[in-house]
Parts: structure tokens; sequence; C-alpha cells
């Protein structure tokens, strides 16, 4: 067993790269499982040893892809203490929030040989939850779309800010209608607690969607 | 009205982004779709 602290070498980019290659998938199942794109554009890969839904359109995967480069940093620094995907209808009114709150322990206590196995695994139990929540969400109107929002501190926001530029993909304060719903109701998914992450996910569905 | 992202600063003050840009819209993916159905379509037939 060792014992790690978050200036040690790599810890918060392995955390990370962890979490952002998470992430990714589970916005691609989002996407998918609340229909926000047509189906067609989607096709079946393994990830975490179960089949997901990953989108084959170059300009949605880019953007993505420029969402989660531009957060990393901030996971990096543990200073993303909310990511958050926000389903909107064509008014751009919240429906619904899949908030993924994360949180990282000051000390890292590693047993390296069972460590990504035991993450992997309540990972693959967080996207096992989304491929299914349809069952517990009201239909979304048509004409939906998304976007994701990160929960940070004013401080923190330097961490991002080269990244921005490089990828030419700013980002802006929320307005108050993106950040907040009217009396939601709140779906708990899914929890985990692990030596290098904690990590909960629920949805906030808007009582009304149409 | 959005503002631009607050200059670095000392304060902890908590804050919600967003990317400026949006996502492609699903009007515009569902017609790359069908462009790219009928390229196979046509790759199919030759």
């Amino acid at each position: 067993m060792t014992t790690l602290t978050r200036q040690d070498l790599n810890f918060g980019q392995v955390v990370a790269d962890i979490l952002c290659e998470f992430l990714e998938v589970a916005i691609h199942l989002i996407l998918y499982v609340r229909e926000v794109y047509p189906s067609g554009i989607f096709q079946k890969r393994k990830k975490y040893n179960v089949p997901v839904q990953m989108s084959c359109h170059p300009e949605l995967n880019q953007y993505i892809q420029d969402t989660l480069h531009c957060v990393k940093p901030l996971i990096e620094k543990n200073d993303a203490e909310k990511v958050v995907v926000v389903i909107m209808d064509k008014e751009h009114h919240p429906v619904e929030r899949f908030v993924f709150e994360i949180s990282q322990p000051p000390l890292l206590s590693i047993s390296s040989e069972t460590l990504l196995s035991h993450v992997e695994q309540l990972l693959r139990a967080f996207i096992l939850k989304i491929s299914v929540c349809d069952a517990v969400l009201n239909n979304n109107p048509p004409g939906c779309s998304f976007t994701v929002l990160v929960h940070t501190r004013d401080a923190a926001t330097r961490n991002m800010e080269k990244v921005q530029v490089i990828k030419d993909f700013p980002w802006i304060v929320a307005d108050e209608q993106e950040v907040h719903m009217k009396e939601p109701r709140l779906i708990p998914l899914k929890s985990m607690t692990s030596d290098i992450v904690k990590m909960q996910l629920y949805v906030e569905e808007r009582a009304q969607k149409t | 009205e959005k503002t631009e992202l607050p200059e670095s600063s000392a304060s902890d003050k908590k804050v919600v982004l967003l990317p400026c840009r949006n996502p492609p819209s699903r009007e515009r993916v569902q017609l790359w779709l069908e462009a790219r159905k009928q390229y196979e379509s046509l790759q199919r037939g030759r």
C-alpha cells in the first residue's frame, strides 16, 4: 500500500484522464438514451466491458472532446465540483440536468493492482444506470438540444484559459435560466466511493416538460 | 445577458461556466445522416 498526495507525480492527471474518458462515454450515452440526436448517428461500442452507444458524427464528437479538454484541467486540480449535462427545450429552458458531483480525496491510498479494475467496475455501474434511465424519466419534447455546465471557482478559471485558446473553444458564465430549474424532480441514479474519486450522479427533471 | 469569462483573481466565488459555442443542431445532424445514407446507397449500387 502506497500513500500519495495530490502533489505527487501525475496523480491529478490520472484521475482527470479516467474521469474525462468516463464523461465522454456518459455524454454520448445520455444523448442517445434521451434522443437528443437521431439514433442513426450512434454505433454500438464496448466500453467498461459493456455495450454503449457512441456517436459517429464528426462535428458532435469533436464538440464533446473539446468540451472535456477544457474541463480536464479543472478536474486535474480538483476544481470541478459538478459537471452537468443539460438537455434544453426549443426555448433553451432546461428540461433535464444530469449532474455528476465529483470530489477527490486529498490523500490517495493505492493498491495499484486492484485500483484500476475496481474503478472500472464502479464506472461500469454508472454507464448501466444511464443506459436504463429512460425508464424513470418522462419523454422530452421534440427539438431538444444540450449543453455542458461546469461548476467551479472563480479563481480556478485561469486553469482553463490556455486550453480555451489552443482549442479556440471559449467558455462563458452561464445565465441563471441555464443553471436553475423550477421545482425539479430529483432522481438519484448512482454513487461511488473509490480511493481516487467520489462521484454521484442524479437527474433533475422539470415537472412540466411540455 | 451572458458575460465574458471573469479575469483571474484571488476570488473564491463559485461560478458556473458553459461553452460559448453550441453543439451541432439536430437538424444539421439529421441532414448529415441522410447524406451519409445516400452516399452508402450509391456505393452499394456501384
